[in-house]
């Protein structure tokens, strides 16, 4: 077979957002690699110039439908470092608390989409049911499964009181349940072994020269974590690991992020127990003086990047951001090379790039009243179930009965 | 967190100061693990191979480029492995914008000296040749969206001519 | 036989119809198996049949630069050659509907077929991704063929014959020699995966690779047969291996006979679908010489065991 160019988007199912890889490929080899990004370019930067700061929260943390929080935690920092705010220190510890929450459910998200990748689909099926009790958590504490719109200038915009905290802890504990089983599938199963170990080798060096970031920089053992190097919200009071493997390939990123996972249980136990009272947000005022400011977050994929210069008025003059896909993008056909076609997608997805999901909350309007009535996630669920089992015969008891196994509610 | 000790931060301040006298009082530390220097332009090269040779600032973060009436500035965002960020900030008149490369220094910078040719219309010596990005492939000539005097009307108004 | 039964036999059983039906069965059987070991509700048991229906009413776009005939007739070679390899195959009694010495060469023959012309269209589809598949197809066969013929060569070199149904009759005879034949069994089932082309060797259809592999141009009826033709070599392989390897209770009641047949077949596909849920698709490269590595020589020393058995004790 001679040389053929694939093209691997900008829509292919391996693909959760449009990116274009055009692979010339020698056999099932792959010979080089070419980039095309910018698909899914919307002028974000450009809008915030236009938009109040408050508006620019929700706009930024529509930035990404996964690391939502991350977005705007990271650009408030930046507003509150230029205004001279500083917060109180139970809206930090909240903010943090989201920000693992948030870890779970992307690394959990995550390795449902490896799995899927490498055709493995129970492992997906399975993770993604055990990332249901984290969505409901999230979906408990601030009302949606994303975009969570927890954050305010000064603090937070809801309090996670006692009987929530406890919620959280249960939720976590079934959580740390079965990531060690997943820990274990992900160093037993000998056909996942198979899978990710060698591929999408990346060095060290290329990682450092690189500037790759996130669990894909720490899988190729660069110890590197904005939680600790640079401090922010609470992180400097807790106590935890930066994981980091050597594998240097998609199995060494498994490692990571299943480590990782442990690890955020570890933060949020400790951040509930030592919870401080205190107000959850305190006054901000409209509009910012002149100045600018950098902030960093570590999202769960990797390192974000905000930059904020104020003008006084109530609209910025500049943001500018960077999320950790498109740093650990350009050193993804630096893995691509030579490995084989069948290894595209997963390593692709290894980096984590990252796409929209959409908000699950609905509006329905009831036309023979004219009235809008807001519903919420439980009782659509609900009547969800009720359809199902009423028009289509299905009955999710039994799996309900699992489900509720696992998580150890009633 | 402010008054904590700044040493570190100040140390490396000094050490620029020591190296680039022509930088007094341009250098300041915002707080704990933020320095932000601004640079002439002839300078910035220099200060630039320091920042990261000597003291080892090895992580670039972004550039930002901004748009400030007469100039246009960029603010390279360093990072070192303590968690400092060195924001060197630099600028060249709107009438004649060009700047050189740092991909010798940073391979992945490629993607955002990209941006800033597409953003701004800032001519970057030395990129390779390659596909644009961010800007699609029929995104008319001569529109730079990020500049202070660019609105989505112009886009508009080009496409019916 | 009259004209009248040898159309009845094609056509409705166990011909197209029955086999139809059949593979319908198998396939909901295993795609709600496959869902229930991944904690989903699974489809509902008509879904198959809908899936079918669906697809024969859409249209169908033959990619301008295909080769057309190639395209067209593909699928219904694949159903044909499967269906007609039921024929030779006993399944609740001790004979088929047609037999004689080699049919079970005959049988692997028309088995291989399917696989070729999924190459061919897969090929003479000229997508890239289709391509690829193809060439995938092909080079998994190489892997997982000669496995199925070494397993399914032991049995018989037991029985000492080359008829599937005397083979049959063998064993209702001498059941117990059944258990000689343990890893040849363990083999034909793991090659039968990849007849099928399912997980873990479902490389040439992987759809986060290669979309559909030589599926990915195919719509419509043409797509719909080329489906229905898989669930019919899956009941094809399903009944091949329930005959050698499973052949009890064939000189039952017919009736009988005919829900044990039922029952074999189920256990084939329910291991077929345990496999599936439990394992990652493998790469090319790691099939071809998993098979050839390991496989293949356990195949011989299956062989060479069969062979001193008879050689020292029969």
């Amino acid at each position: 077979m001679a040389i053929v160019k694939i093209p691997i988007g900008p829509q292919h199912p391996a693909l959760k957002e449009p990116e274009s890889f055009l692979i010339s490929l020698d056999g099932e080899r792959i010979q080089e690699v070419g980039m095309r990004l910018g698909y899914n370019h919307r002028g974000i930067e450009k809008a915030a110039e236009g938009r109040t700061y408050i508006q620019n929260i929700y706009l930024l943390e529509r930035v990404c439908g996964i690391c939502s929080h991350s977005h705007s935690t990271a650009f408030i920092q930046a507003v509150e470092e230029v205004a001279g705010i500083e917060l109180s220190r139970r809206a930090k510890y909240i903010r943090t608390i989201m920000g693992e929450l948030e870890r779970i459910h992307s690394h959990l998200l995550w390795l449902g989409v490896a799995g899927h990748e490498v055709g493995f689909d129970t492992l997906l099926m399975y993770s993604w049911r055990d990332r249901e009790i984290v969505m409901d958590l999230l979906a408990m504490i601030s009302g949606n499964r994303v975009n969570y719109g927890m954050n305010t200038f000064g603090g937070v915009r809801r309090d996670i009181d006692k009987q929530k905290q406890q919620d959280i802890l249960t939720a976590v504990d079934a959580l740390e349940e079965r990531t060690k089983y997943y820990a274990k599938v992900a160093t037993e199963e000998i056909t996942l072994i198979k899978r990710l170990s060698g591929v999408g080798y990346i060095s060290k060096e290329d990682v450092y020269r690189l500037g790759t970031v996130g669990p894909t920089g720490r899988a190729s053992g660069m110890p590197r974590d904005t939680r600790k190097d640079d401090p922010y919200a609470a992180y400097d009071e807790v106590d935890f690991n930066v994981i980091t493997d050597n594998h240097c390939d998609v199995y060494g990123r498994t490692l990571v992020r299943v480590g990782e996972l442990m690890e955020t249980y570890k933060i949020i136990r400790q951040l509930i127990k030592n919870m401080p009272d205190g107000e959850i947000a305190v006054k901000f005022p409209r509009r910012v003086p002149a100045g600018e400011a950098t902030s960093r977050y570590e999202a769960p994929r990797g390192e974000d990047v905000h930059y904020v210069k104020g003008n006084g008025t109530d609209k910025p003059e500049r943001v500018k951001l960077r999320a950790p896909t498109l740093a650990n993008l350009q050193s993804v056909s630096k893995m691509l090379e030579d490995n084989n076609l069948a290894d595209v997608p997963i390593t692709i997805a290894a980096i984590d790039p990252c796409f929209s999901c959409t908000d699950r909350m609905i509006r329905i309007v009831d036309n023979s009243k004219g009235s809008a009535n807001t519903t919420d996630w439980e009782t659509l669920r609900k009547k969800g179930i009720e359809w199902y089992r009423n028009e289509k015969g299905i009955d999710f008891t039994d799996l309900n009965k699992k489900y509720a196994n696992i998580r150890k509610v009633d | 967190m402010t008054e904590l000790n700044l040493k570190k931060e100040e140390n490396i301040q000094q050490s620029l100061l020591s190296k680039f006298k022509t930088l007094e009082g341009k250098i300041t530390v915002k707080r704990a693990r933020r320095l932000f220097a601004e640079v002439d332009f002839s300078n910035f090269r220099d200060v630039f191979h320091y920042a990261v040779k000597d003291l080892n600032f090895n992580v670039m973060c972004m550039i930002t480029g901004l748009d400030e009436g007469e100039n246009f500035s960029f603010i390279y965002h360093l990072a070192n492995f303590d968690g400092v960020i060195l924001d060197v900030k630099t600028s060249v008149p709107k009438s004649n914008p060009v700047i050189k490369t740092i991909m010798e220094y940073f391979p992945g910078a490629v993607l955002y000296e990209r941006e800033l040719t597409d953003m701004f219309g800032v001519k970057v010596e030395g990129l390779p040749e390659g596909n644009r990005y961010p800007l699609p492939d029929g995104w008319p000539e001569g529109q730079y969206p990020l500049r202070k005097d660019w609105n989505k009307e112009m886009l508009n108004q080009k496409e019916e001519k | 036989m009259g004209i009248a039964s040898a159309l009845f036999n094609i056509i409705v059983f166990p011909g197209f119809l029955f086999l139809g039906v059949m593979g319908l069965i198998l396939e909901y059987l295993d795609r709600i198996l496959y869902a229930r070991f991944q904690n989903r509700q699974g489809p509902p048991f008509y879904q198959p049949l809908a899936d079918f229906i669906k697809l024969t009413a859409k249209e169908e776009i033959i990619p301008e630069e295909a080769d057309r005939r190639v395209f067209k007739f593909m699928p219904i070679i694949a159903l044909t050659a499967a269906t007609t390899a039921f024929f030779y195959i006993p399944m609740w009694g001790t004979s088929a509907l047609f037999s004689f010495t080699g049919d079970v060469i005959v049988v692997l023959y028309l088995l291989t077929i399917p696989t070729v012309s999924f190459f061919l269209g897969g090929w003479s589809s000229t997508s890239m991704y289709a391509s690829i598949g193809a060439v995938r197809t092909l080079t998994q066969l190489f892997s997982y063929e000669v496995l199925l013929f070494l397993g399914i060569l032991s049995p018989m070199l037991l029985a000492d014959t080359w008829s599937l149904s005397e083979s049959t009759i063998y064993y209702q005879h001498h059941p117990v020699m059944m258990l000689l034949n343990i890893a040849a069994f363990a083999i034909s089932m793991i090659a039968l995966l990849g007849k099928l082309e399912k997980v873990p060797f479902d490389i040439a259809e992987a759809e986060t690779e290669i979309v559909g592999g030589s599926f990915t141009e195919y719509t419509g009826r043409l797509l719909a047969l080329f489906r229905m033709a898989i669930d019919v070599e899956m009941v094809v392989g399903a009944s091949l291996i329930a005959a050698v390897f499973l052949p009890f209770g064939l000189m039952l009641n017919p009736v009988v006979a005919f829900i044990l047949y039922l029952i074999k077949v189920c256990i084939i596909v329910f291991l077929l679908s345990l496999f599936r849920t439990l394992f990652a698709r493998l790469r090319i490269d790691q099939m071809v010489s998993v098979c050839w590595k390991y496989f293949a020589p356990l195949a011989l020393a299956q062989i060479l065991f069969v062979m001193i058995v008879k050689g020292v004790f029969l």
